[in-house]
């Protein structure tokens, strides 16, 4: 028997305004640093091709296949943050489909944030509570299964999400860690006592990255062969984990991704060995087959599969210098406002977009920026560092 | 192979991208063991080859320089008159088997119709500036313009230093986009340099080059409180009004006009530069970023210049927003990851800007028009 995973992850960053120099030290609040105008065209953009199809589209499976078709959610705090602003009706979407008992949800850190590589991990904690607040609040929902931003995975987040209660991590099935071995099965990290679900990267990315490239010996990608493709693969479970925005934003519904989504369920249930568990059922069904350990991060990103993704160049490392700094004097001054800010722009993305990687990744990372290039990028966030600094701490 | 290529300019005897554009391409042509023969001018300058495969030829004297504007009424007779003796000799001149003609820019047109007419061989134009770029976009001359359709109608095939100089030639001239190739131009690295707190414009000070902008940005930066020292480097008609600019801005202490300066000053003001600046109103190119940047100097260009089309590593600000170039420039002079990075990169990715590359791109499109 081979268990399908799927986990979708659901994030909308908090994009900033144009900051220049000349704008440093002036009269402000730090509500201001914030673009609302285009996170809230982007998001209804988003919301509209992706977030409300796709999440009909699944009620409606769920309920065909009388829920043998089971999935997983992470819902990032800002993204619920844009829902209740906005379009609370995502949120009463999101919960129909909680209702069902098909679906978890997963944890994480409220903001999407680095936090986890911090020399110090008291906001880690703290954000990651605020994400348990806010599922059990608007969710009434309580999940032992945890996923760090962008899967940024190291023996120390594991460790430390082990003792804050989690029975599961989710991080990367890179072969950086596992070398001959198969992503296949659940593991437990060398230094504590949680199980570590690995994400297929080889599927995943068929559909995540490769649904619709011509080029490519896959293409078209059907239902049909899809499932043939994991059919053949061995082991206890596989673990899909794409970006919920691949449905109808980075893979247009005139790709075919809906219908393949569509017709994806009764295949797998029409296989006699293979069936649909959410996050929460692998690690209760399964085992740990074997141990990792993992003391340099890793994520699910780019080629590298590491943090350079955030953390890879002069600039990059500059900044998240000063986030760090400025952080450890916002705590002392105990205004929630300003805190607000801070973790606004703890966002990983603020990082991601200063990355100079070439070639593919660099691609990747373009198509997800709003700025003209990383450098643009660097200024612009070094800018408000620079802002919130001087004029608040 | 053999090509006829009529130029203008050649190094050391130059004034613009077009003789480095001609240096660069002749040479690398030559390598790959095309025979050109390149004509050109009388200068007081020796120019000559050491390729075997590459020859110079001068056919006389001429008075016309290519980026003079006809202002003067008086002059104006003698110019255009001084263009048609000058393509005349060419036609003259140019004698032997070719299996193409090859010429650049309008004040060659002329004499490449006629060649492609008397030898009945293909002809190749390239387009590194236009009428439109040239004037900065204010009151264009009928005259170029006319020359300049008639010889990108004319030719078999036409090269455009960039996509942004490929729509030009569409939208201003009607020119079928099929018959043009884009091919970004290359540069001969230079070795970097101790840096200095010195902000450069290089060019010629035309209304072109939009120097009167970088000023603006300089009194900016100046009453920001940061104060590099701004050297404008390069002559032209607009040299005694942004004099007096920088004087009644008050930025004077902070602005060294150089003039015109030699090949060796221009390699060691890229060296010692810690930021480039190219403010162009309507820039085809642009090598002098390439330049810059080999020299491991960040450079921030007009969005309305080829080379923004052909680099990453550069910053890319509208010609007109002082404002937004100045935030730039304060930025890398204050921020020493984002100078180091960018300059790192930007070495980096010119290494992609070779001769080779521009003379195997050239070659690609010669075989397309002799088949």
């Amino acid at each position: 028997m081979t268990s399908v995973c799927f986990y979708f992850e659901v994030h909308q960053p908090v994009r900033v305004n144009r900051f220049s120099v000349f704008q440093i030290g002036k009269e402000s609040s730090p509500y201001e640093y914030f673009n609302s105008q285009l996170n809230q065209k982007i998001f209804e953009k988003v919301a509209n091709k992706c977030y409300l199809p796709t999440n009909n589209l699944l009620l409606e499976l769920i309920e065909q296949y009388n829920k043998k078709f089971r999935i997983s959610f992470s819902l990032t705090g800002t993204f619920v943050d844009y829902c209740r602003q906005h379009m609370p009706e995502i949120i009463d979407s999101f919960r129909s489909l909680v209702d069902t008992g098909a679906v978890d949800l997963i944890e994480e850190t409220y903001f999407h944030s680095l936090s986890g590589l911090y020399d110090e991990l008291d906001e880690f904690e703290e954000q990651v509570l605020m994400h348990k607040y806010m599922l059990k609040d608007l969710f009434n929902y309580r999940s032992t299964v945890f996923r760090n931003t962008e899967a940024i995975y190291d023996n120390r987040i594991a460790k430390k999400v082990s003792d804050m209660g989690y029975k599961g991590i989710i991080t990367e099935g890179t072969e950086k860690i596992l070398g001959w071995r198969s992503p296949n099965y659940l593991y437990k990290p060398v230094n504590t006592d949680i199980k570590v679900l690995l994400r297929n990267y080889t599927l995943s990315d068929d559909v995540g990255f490769r649904f619709s490239a011509k080029g490519w010996v896959g293409f078209p990608l059907t239902a049909d062969k899809y499932v043939g493709w994991m059919s053949q693969n061995q082991g206890d479970l596989i673990n899909l984990f794409m970006d919920y925005e691949t449905f109808g934003e980075h893979q247009w519904e005139d790709t075919g991704i809906f219908d393949f989504l569509r017709h994806l369920p009764g295949q797998v249930l029409d296989k006699d060995h293979m069936d649909f568990v959410t996050v929460g059922e692998a690690i209760s069904r399964f085992q740990p087959m074997g141990e990792i350990d993992v003391p340099w991060a890793i994520s699910w990103a780019d080629e590298d599969r590491d943090v350079s993704t955030w953390l890879g160049n002069d600039m990059q490392r500059a900044c998240f210098r000063e986030l760090q700094d400025i952080g450890r004097q916002v705590k002392d001054q105990n205004d929630p406002h300003l805190l607000d800010a801070w973790r606004k722009l703890q966002t990983s993305d603020h990082l991601y977009y200063i990355s100079t990687k070439g070639f593919e990744d660099g691609a990747v990372h373009s198509y997800f920026s709003h700025y003209d290039n990383p450098y643009d990028g660097f200024i612009n966030y070094m800018n408000i560092l620079q802002d919130f600094k001087q004029k608040f701490i | 192979m053999r090509i006829a290529m009529v130029g203008w300019e050649y190094p050391p005897f130059k004034a613009g991208g077009l003789g480095t554009h001609c240096y660069g391409l002749t040479r690398g042509l030559a390598d790959k063991n095309i025979h050109v023969d390149f004509y050109m001018p009388k200068t007081n300058k020796k120019v000559t080859s050491d390729n075997p495969n590459l020859r110079i030829i001068e056919v006389g004297e001429t008075t016309v320089f290519p980026y003079d504007r006809p202002d003067d009424k008086e002059l104006e007779g003698n110019f255009f008159e001084s263009v048609y003796r000058y393509n005349d000799l060419v036609v003259e001149k140019v004698k032997g088997k070719y299996d193409a003609i090859h010429v650049h820019d309008w004040l060659t047109m002329k004499a490449g119709v006629q060649l492609k007419e008397k030898l009945g061989i293909p002809l190749i134009l390239s387009v590194h500036s236009t009428e439109y770029d040239r004037s900065g976009w204010l009151s264009p001359n009928q005259w170029f313009i006319d020359i300049e359709r008639e010889g990108m109608q004319k030719a078999d095939t036409i090269i455009a230093v960039s996509h942004f100089t490929k729509r030009i030639c569409v939208e201003k001239y009607g020119i079928d986009p099929d018959k043009i190739h884009v091919i970004h131009n290359a540069v001969y690295p230079i070795d970097e340099g101790e840096k200095q707190d010195l902000v450069l414009f290089l060019g010629r000070l035309t209304i072109q080059k939009g120097p009167e902008f970088f000023l603006h940005a300089a009194k900016k930066i100046i009453d920001y409180g940061v104060k590099p020292k701004f050297v404008v480097a390069g002559s032209g008609d607009m040299l005694p009004k942004l004099i007096r600019t920088a004087v009644n801005l008050g930025i004077s202490p902070y602005v060294i006009f150089t003039g015109l300066l030699t090949e060796e000053e221009v390699r060691h003001i890229y060296q010692i530069a810690s930021v480039y600046v190219m403010p162009s109103v309507s820039e085809p190119f642009g090598i002098t970023a390439l330049e810059a940047i080999s020299a491991g100097t960040p450079t921030i260009v007009s969005k309305t210049a080829g080379v923004a089309e052909a680099l990453s590593n550069c910053l890319r600000v509208d010609f007109w927003d002082v404002d937004e170039m100045a935030n730039k420039i304060i930025s890398l002079l204050t921020y020493d990851e984002l100078h180091r990075t960018m300059a790192k990169e930007g070495r980096r990715e010119i290494d992609l800007f070779t001769w080779d590359r521009v003379a195997n791109k050239t070659l690609e499109v010669y075989k397309g028009v002799m088949m």
